[in-house]
């Protein structure tokens, strides 16, 4: 490879390099939240990294900030229905 | 008129024309070139052969239905066969007939050329969507010949689950496979609205009729999902006695509804929204005027198809839902049925000091407005807590919900295939005829459907075999309304039919209305246009002028 | 590596320009992706509203879901998407035989997840989780744990059905994008694909807590 050739390819793998060390980063948290379960609530620690984890894969592996707005749109879209669905569900079972 | 057109006038005449290329449906006659066509056009008329299939069927299951009801102590059917008779009757008609109806047929027909666009943005996808419908539909029909299904089309745990005899799995993966083919069907249009519209052809230059298809494409795609996993897990609780709905092991069946109607309310504004958009174009052809406040129109088919996903939970009002949700859905109900009163309003709006044309789509329209506000404001009964106790899972219910199905989207899918039959198949059909059936059918599903209310105001309970003495009457008289509306039904079948070898030669325009469409010759050709349209011109421009005296 | 190839995407007939089919294309697998999320979301619910209603039985069921497994599991996935994003990266840069080589990296990782999971639905077995295969089950004393071992079953048997559907494709367009000539005609299948792939590990990436973490 020429060292033209390997920036190049650099430049293509900047992004997945630092997405794989990220979301290897998180999952080792987790993993180690979930092994010794430190403290009372942690759940909900780990569900804000998992979250972290979510917003890597969107945002780096996926690349939606570089996509268009319409694209942007649908990437949230479905997880604002989501919200709908269990925010409207919750009404019941938490009020019952 | 050019003068392959004194050619084409003949119906003898076989020749080719020549100096325009061949319509869409006069290209090729091969079967090959019919049911592996990618042309968004043919697809679209195969989905029309396939649901009208599935009308019939179950319209016989309304007929029995209708026909065990005349008697209160369910002599003429036993009370298995009844319940597999409304369970079908449901099945067919939502998933085999409604959802599909408009969005299917004329979506698939149209949307290119109201958009100017040469077909949808994935063609092939749209082949295999129609072949997904067929495969569902086969298992559906499996299920019909092999004995049926009874847990109503709602499929409620743990009968559907643990305690029902029928047919239950064959039926539910039917409806979870054809749930895959709207659910490509409205990523197509999704992506065609957004990427293939002609140049010119802005947002707000588009028709309404697109606007709702793209509000009812966002539900296909956002709502079915849901569905597809709620029947998936009942089919593993039926089959392999892996669930999370039993009961007996500390499971909520009320679970099960939370996803089934997540999908299912939605689902119905699916069956509405698409009938809206025709309704729109109806209204404002054959009353020669532009639409009234366009954009509250388009915006208030965004804000239905939005809305809609807030207020699934009315139809567990007694099921066992908390008070707050309760309060919650019926206050949401409340807010959903406002975007429909606009689209209301503005059509009546349209039509005031409009050139009215009675012609039969606008029959069909008319009728469309008067009978969807009944059903819509009943509606509003429903949602109020307090009546919803009474009125649950009654009559009144039923009659609800066909004055807005029947009576609205089957109305606008019959006014609509009136009016784009002269582009579907370049023929009139004959209007002395259409009018009649209109008429037949407008007296034959009043007479069906308003006892109905009063039956289930009085007390009469939904898909209940026998009943108190004292309704028969008003259960003869639905039952002999049913018999008009089988007549009226049958009319059009006939006389459309007829028209195709007999029916006057159609221009391009026969209606004088504006919209792409009409632009392109009676039958369209392959691609839709010869040339790509350029749009400079706003939608609906009739100009306004007073109708003339005498 | 050192020999790029051409890169393009050939016009498909009804659309005006490669642009549109390019837009086209990525908004149409949006648009699936987004059916995906909200087919997962059902699940996703009912473990939440198992948690609500059955604490206690929801925690002791996760205790005995293989949590090793899953977590190796997810470091798996992720990897594949390393080497599914290596794949999209070369393809841009028309470097052919790297490209594939990622490509059938990211199958490899993707079958070493199943053959994983396979293991672990062995241990479930082993250790008598599977009632519905009429075996004895090991926490009879608390049957509402049935409830969260099951949508456990039919979350990672779904997900496991989208990974082999996924490996599937994989192979096939694979063997495509092998031929001559193929990134100078369909340079976004690779992305769009890699989209679709993101997404399995994304939906994992929500699985894996939802099932093995959060409730323990």
């Amino acid at each position: 490879m020429t060292p033209e050739e390997r920036r190049q390819l650099w430049q293509h793998m900047r992004t997945p390099v630092i997405s794989l060390g990220l979301l290897m980063a998180l999952l080792a948290i987790n993993v180690i939240l979930g092994a010794t379960l430190p403290f009372h609530g942690v759940w909900m620690l780990e569900a804000a990294v998992v979250l972290c984890m979510v917003l890597v894969v969107l945002f780096l592996s996926m690349d939606v900030s570089h996509e268009a707005p319409l694209i942007r749109v649908f990437s949230m879209l479905g997880f604002f229905w989501v919200l709908i669905l269990f925010t409207m569900t919750l009404t019941d079972y938490l009020a019952r | 008129m050019s003068p392959s057109d004194a050619v084409m006038r003949d119906p003898g005449t076989a020749r080719p024309t020549i100096d325009r290329p061949a319509d869409y449906l006069h290209e090729e006659h091969t079967l090959r070139s019919w049911f592996f066509s990618t042309d968004h056009k043919r697809i679209g008329l195969l989905y029309l052969a396939s649901i009208t299939f599935f009308f019939v069927l179950g319209a016989i299951a309304a007929c029995l239905v209708r026909l065990a009801l005349i008697v209160p102590d369910g002599t003429i059917f036993s009370s298995d066969t009844y319940n597999k008779l409304f369970t079908m009757h449901g099945v067919i008609m939502i998933w085999f007939f409604l959802i599909p109806s408009i969005p299917a047929t004329f979506g698939n027909f149209l949307l290119p050329l109201m958009i100017g666009a040469k077909d949808v943005a994935f063609p092939h996808l749209n082949l295999a969507s129609f072949y997904i419908f067929i495969t569902g539909a086969l298992f559906t029909l499996i299920t019909l010949v092999i004995g049926g299904v009874d847990t109503g089309w709602t499929f409620y745990a743990p009968f559907s689950t643990t305690f029902s005899n029928t047919y239950v799995i064959p039926a539910l993966i039917g409806v979870i496979i054809v749930g895959f083919s709207s659910i490509l069907t409205g990523l197509n249009f999704v992506v065609t609205i957004h990427k293939m519209r002609c140049p010119g052809m802005t947002w707000f230059r588009m028709p309404i009729f697109v606007w709702t298809l793209y509000a009812t494409s966002l539900i296909f795609l956002l709502a079915t999902p849901v569905i597809t996993i709620a029947l998936i897990l009942l089919v593993m609780e039926r089959a392999f006695g892996i669930g999370v709905f039993d009961p007996r092991l500390g499971g909520d069946p009320v679970l099960f509804e939370h996803l089934f109607w997540f999908y299912s309310h939605p689902a119905v504004y699916i069956m509405v929204l698409p009938g809206m958009g025709v309704i729109t174009e109806l209204v404002a052809a054959f009353s020669q005027k532009k639409v009234f406040g366009y954009r509250f129109v388009a915006y208030a088919s965004i804000a239905l198809a939005s809305v809609t996903f807030l207020v699934w939970g009315h139809h567990m009002f007694v099921n066992g839902e908390s008070q707050l949700a309760a309060t919650v859905y019926s206050l949401l109900s409340f807010a959903v049925a406002v975007p429909s009163a606009v689209k209301v309003y503005n059509w009546t709006a349209t039509i005031h000091k409009g050139s009215i044309h009675l012609d039969t789509p606008m029959l069909y329209a008319m009728g469309y407005i008067g009978l969807f506000v009944l059903g819509g404001l009943t509606g509003l009964f429903l949602a109020t807590l307090a009546i919803d106790a009474h009125l649950h899972d009654t009559y009144f219910v039923v009659a609800h919900f066909h004055y807005i199905m029947v009576g609205g989207t089957m109305l606008a899918f019959l006014g609509g295939l009136h009016y784009w039959w002269p582009k579907f198949t370049g023929r009139m059909y004959p209007e002395a005829f259409g009018r009649v059936g209109a008429g037949l059918i407008f007296i034959g599903f009043n007479v069906t459907f308003f006892p109905q209310f009063i039956l289930g105001y009085l007390g009469m309970p939904r898909r209940y075999h026998v009943y108190p003495p004292e309704f028969q009457l008003l259960n003869i008289m639905s039952s002999a309304g049913a018999t008009i509306l089988a007549a009226g039904y049958f009319f059009p079948m006939v006389y459309l039919i007829w028209s195709l070898w007999y029916g006057k030669k159609a221009p391009a325009n026969p209606w004088n209305a504006k919209g792409l469409e009409w632009t392109t010759s009676s039958p369209p050709p392959t691609h839709n246009f010869l040339n790509t349209p350029l749009v400079d011109f706003e939608p609906y421009g009739y100009e306004n002028k007073a109708p003339e005296i005498g | 590596m050192a020999e790029a190839v051409l890169v393009g995407i050939e016009r498909a007939e009804h659309f005006e320009s490669i642009d549109q089919q390019r837009e086209a294309a990525s908004l149409g697998m949006w648009a699936w992706l987004l059916t995906e999320l909200l087919l997962f979301s059902g699940l996703f619910l009912i473990a939440l509203i198992l948690r609500i209603q059955h604490p206690a039985a929801v925690t002791l069921a996760t205790t005995h879901l293989k949590f090793w497994i899953g977590a190796a599991n997810t470091a798996v996935l992720i990897c594949s998407s390393f080497t599914m994003s290596g794949a999209i990266g070369l393809s841009r840069l028309g470097w052919q035989r790297g490209m594939v080589g990622c490509m059938l990296a990211t199958a490899t990782l993707g079958t070493l997840f199943l053959g994983l999971k396979g293991f672990e639905y062995y241990q479930d077995y082993a250790e008598h989780m599977m009632r519905f295969l009429g075996q004895p089950y090991a926490l009879a004393a608390d049957q509402a744990t049935r409830l969260f071992i099951d949508v456990y079953f039919i979350t990672t048997a779904l997900h496991g059905l989208h990974l082999i559907t996924g490996v599937s494709i994989l192979l096939v367009l694979t063997v495509m994008a092998g031929r001559p000539n193929f990134l100078a005609q369909h340079q976004n299948r690779i992305e769009i694909y890699g989209l679709y792939w993101h997404f399995i590990d994304l939906i994992w990436i929500i699985v894996f807590p939802v099932l093995y973490v959060l409730n323990r």
